[in-house]
């Protein structure tokens, strides 16, 4: 599992963040990383990773190459590359990618689908 | 974990359409649109792009915005800022090389308000009527000739023709 984590340097190159106060109800796309700590409600759309720290909370539709939750994420999610649910992440939802963790003691509710339809 | 707590920052390539609020610094370098409310500063960095409704303490506009600005302290349009819309502030800074199309409104002065008319009413015909007047009657004043009657006299000779006028 350690093997396969991403050290978090490309946290701090990200160009875009989410603070904790802010609230975004409504859509975001994008062709960079983004990092939420805040809340995002509506859809995210990314060329990019979205990371989820622990203090964010989604209530969307996600769809991106990569996806990292740390926080809470309520809605589908959708990678064309993988998707990591870290430990103590809460995640109500169905998930599409390639590629899938699930560390111990993320809580995740909804359905896995790992079949590869072509590279998206 | 969270490398940059306390600052949001919205990338170059990001769009977000909808309503954004938050109790902390907001810097804009991609595209906004929607609504934006937030009890600290927005930044509209020159790559920024903001069509909103933008409700704020303080907003500083190097980038463009389109929509009206509503700040509880100030609103500065930088030299690369563009703006069209209505900013409602009492505190508005648009320095030179700056684009604005709209409407400012710095909220109430009732103290100038009341000054200005009374102002108005005293200086007005003073300034073309009275200005020559008072000019003269300084010069008297001053021991010197006034200038319409008589054509300029070196100083020195002025000050003998006085004593001259004085010994008769």
């Amino acid at each position: 599992m350690a093997a396969i984590e991403k050290p978090p340097t490309p946290r701090s190159a990200a160009h875009t963040v989410i603070g904790s106060s802010i609230v975004i109800d409504g859509e975001i796309t994008g062709d960079e990383d983004l990092v939420i700590l805040g809340t995002v409600k509506g859809r995210v759309g990314l060329k990019e990773s979205l990371y989820v720290e622990s203090s964010g909370v989604i209530e969307a539709d996600i769809e991106t190459a990569n996806v990292e939750v740390s926080g809470q994420v309520t809605g589908n999610i959708s990678a064309s590359e993988k998707v990591e649910l870290r430990a103590n992440c809460k995640v109500v939802g169905d998930i599409r990618a390639p590629r899938i963790l699930i560390a111990d003691g993320a809580v995740f509710k909804g359905s896995v689908d790992m079949e590869v339809k072509g590279a998206k | 974990m969270a490398t940059l707590d306390g600052s949001t920052i919205i990338g170059e390539s990001i769009l977000i359409n909808g309503n954004l609020n938050g109790d902390e610094d907001l810097t804009v370098r991609g595209r906004v649109e929607g609504t934006v409310t937030l009890t600290k500063t927005l930044v509209v960095e020159p790559t920024g792009v903001v069509k909103a409704e933008v409700q704020v303490k303080n907003c500083v506009i190097a980038g463009a915005v389109a929509g009206n600005v509503t700040a509880s302290e100030s609103v500065e349009i930088t030299k690369e800022g563009r703006m069209i819309g209505d900013i409602s502030a009492p505190r508005v800074i648009i320095v030179d090389g700056a684009s604005f199309r709209g409407r400012i409104d710095m909220g109430e002065f009732e103290v100038r308000e009341g000054e200005r008319p009374a102002l108005a009413a005293r200086s007005r015909p003073a300034l073309s009527v009275r200005r020559p007047a008072a000019k003269a009657e300084a010069a008297a004043e001053k021991g010197l000739p006034p200038r319409p009657p008589e054509p300029p006299v070196p100083a020195g000779l002025g000050a003998k023709k006085k004593v001259i006028v004085r010994r008769k």
